[in-house]
């Protein structure tokens, strides 16, 4: 059964390594990193009944004998579906929902209890403001806060799952109707996000990038927000209004903001380029991530076997997990 | 019926005690327990003690019926120097805080947080999983051992359940009700809890049989690359060992909130101890602000006016930590 790894994801060498070191079935290989390499790449589509791949550009060439693509990532906005071949069935992998639920948790907590101020302040300047020893205003606390989650998938399932054991309340908005309400008190539809929004000290966006979630929290949501809220993205970064974001960070009409998807990504060609058009690293109030928040060791053992487990279950022609859709 | 705010910290609160009561005594505040002229009339005169410290040395207080600690630990009170009879009392809701400081510097450590942010301000994409940089760890399947199962240690379990870590305590004398902790080691028995945990947090009361309990000999039954969190009293650890084990890089990391030295008015910036911790990466250090928060200042006013209340009124305080 032939297989290609593409892209600077799947085409990455440990990716490939790891995930043919999991798999029982047998399968030959074709690894191309470079997806600019129009040469190599006709070939590795060509043949292919298997893809791993983040990404799928409509200038791909054809993939006539394509039938699983398989993303070593959850998100499929890279992936561009409509220039997909007819039948192939498209999954994406999880198992890195526990890591990002972890991250929400630890960045709510840092946020609220001003850990890299004082911490800095301590070490740096041996300052003991913040403490009972020195004085200085009091942080805050996470119980009895309101977290209003959008996007009430697995992410947000094990973020509502880990701040009900804080005593937070849990609000939710979910673009379709949800069946399980889990430890979300009241869930949302999406269209009504503006009720939520003005209840919540934090708000956690969760979604997949999408038609409807694209600028989902531009100027006027954020307005609705309270000034003391946190946001916290570990969605995607085109999900906030990126100007209206900093401007509200910069005048303070929210509290503080934890950012781990960006903007601007780096490229061979600008390897350090900066994740915002916008000075966010200059604030104070916002904790910056590069998009790490899913990059445990753990995350990445589960996503690897979720992708040799799909390899061979295709292989054996059982029936696949994670199926997003089949085009 | 006169309360004396005994001390600055307990000085600086009374208004906010005083706010809450709702009876009259009479009040007075003595910010300096050093100033010997004022603190010999103001003893004889208190039937009621606000304060942090109690001295060998102090004047005579014959009218004392309740002696009110501002916060949880009362090991700077000399109880042997307290006179018969007295009722000395302290103050929780610092519970919340400490457990939510607790998950998140145990988060921070694992994650290694401070690295990606520092780095990521200055420029950086090396963090990043894009960037194939190196991986941190996670907490799920992780063990947390906690030292000390009392009110906090039972705080931290319940956050910490859900994030699908295994949990161990070690405790003084005998628990109950356990759950969410799998087994509870006598404390006698804590070198065979050590070399399970990946997380150890200590949250004892400083007594005889807890200082110096975290010795050179016990940090070495720690798994290497353990992490430590201390949110309890820094002479529960052995400095010097520490510092070595965390220098050494034996141990992963710790978080210390809980020091070997504190501010004096002579001295009001000192470093937290006499080894340079503040040089360790690995280190995440906060000075005694895990409890430090405006809910636990509500909590703890409130329950100390509630006491001052009681007392007026001829009623039993609650919060007794004991009868001298």
């Amino acid at each position: 059964m032939k297989v290609s790894f593409v892209g600077n994801f799947g085409g990455r060498p440990e990716v490939v390594k790891a995930v043919l070191g999991k798999v029982t079935e047998k399968f030959e290989p074709t690894v191309l990193f470079d997806i600019a390499d129009g040469q190599r790449l006709i070939p590795a589509l060509a043949e292919a009944e298997i893809v791993v791949s983040h990404i799928w550009k409509k200038d791909f060439p054809e993939a006539p004998r394509l039938k699983l693509l398989q993303s070593p990532a959850a998100g499929l906005d890279l992936i561009d579906l409509p220039s997909l071949p007819h039948g192939v069935t498209v999954c994406n992998v999880a198992g890195h929902e526990q890591a990002i639920a972890e991250y929400v948790l630890m960045t709510m907590l840092a946020l609220s209890h001003r850990l890299v101020e004082i911490a800095n302040g301590f070490r740096d300047r041996s300052s003991w403001a913040g403490g009972g020893a020195g004085g200085g205003p009091t942080h805050g606390e996470i119980l009895g806060k309101t977290v209003g989650i959008i996007g009430y998938g697995r992410i947000g399932r094990e973020v509502a799952k880990r701040a009900a054991a804080f005593g937070c309340t849990i609000l939710a908005a979910n673009r379709s109707p949800v069946a399980d309400k889990g430890e979300a008190s009241e869930i949302y539809p999406l269209g009504e996000l503006d009720r939520m929004l003005p209840r919540c000290d934090v708000v956690v966006i969760a979604a997949a990038l999408g038609g409807e979630t694209r600028l989902l929290v531009d100027a006027g949501r954020l307005a609705l927000m309270k000034p003391t809220a946190f946001l916290i993205n570990i969605g995607r970064a085109l999900i906030a209004d990126e100007k209206a974001l900093y401007d509200a960070l910069r005048d303070g009409t929210i509290g503080g903001a934890a950012l781990d998807v960006w903007w601007n990504y780096p490229s061979p060609a600008e390897p350090n380029v900066r994740p915002s058009n916008f000075p966010l690293h200059e604030l104070p109030n916002v904790l910056m991530t590069p998009h790490c928040s899913s990059a445990t060791d753990g995350a990445r053992d589960r996503r690897l076997s979720g992708i040799a487990g799909n390899l061979d279950r295709f292989a054996r022609g059982e029936s696949l997990r994670n199926v997003v859709m089949t085009t | 019926m006169k309360v004396l705010f005994l001390g600055r910290f307990a000085g600086g609160h009374a208004p906010r005690v005083l706010a809450r009561l709702a009876t009259t005594p009479e009040t007075e505040i003595l910010a300096d327990e050093t100033d010997t002229a004022r603190l010999a009339p103001a003893l004889a005169g208190a039937d009621i003690v606000v304060g942090l410290t109690w001295r060998a040395d102090f004047p005579p207080a014959p009218r004392l019926k309740l002696l009110q600690c501002i916060a949880t630990g009362v090991d700077r009170m000399d109880l042997a120097a307290v006179p018969r009879g007295v009722a000395v009392c302290n103050t929780l809701g610092h519970e919340t805080p400490i457990a939510e400081y607790v998950m998140m510097t145990m988060l921070n450590l694992t994650h290694g947080l401070f690295h990606s942010v520092l780095s990521f301000r200055a420029g950086s994409w090396e963090a990043s999983l894009q960037g194939g940089g190196a991986r941190h760890g996670e907490l799920l399947g992780q063990t947390v051992g906690i030292v000390g199962y009392g009110g906090i240690g039972r705080e931290v379990a319940r956050r910490a359940a859900p994030f699908g870590v295994r949990l161990l305590a070690a405790n003084r004398s005998p628990v109950g009700d356990a759950v969410p902790v799998e087994r509870v080691y006598p404390l006698a028995d804590l070198d065979r809890m050590l070399p399970e945990c990946d997380v150890v947090v200590i949250a004892c009361a400083l007594a005889p049989e807890t200082q110096g309990l975290i010795d050179a000999r016990r940090i070495r039954l720690m798994k290497p690359g353990a992490f430590l969190i201390n949110i309890a009293r820094g002479q529960i650890v052995d400095e010097e060992a520490l510092y070595a084990a965390l220098r050494d890089g034996r141990l992963g990391g710790a978080a210390i909130d809980v020091w070997w030295r504190y501010p004096t008015p002579s001295e009001p910036q000192p470093r937290p101890s006499r080894f340079a911790f503040h040089e360790l990466p690995n280190v995440l250090m906060t000075p005694h602000s895990s409890s430090f928060t405006e809910g636990t200042a509500e909590r703890r006013f409130g329950d100390i006016a509630t006491n001052i209340d009681r007392c007026v009124r001829g009623e039993g305080p609650i919060n007794v930590v004991t009868i001298v």
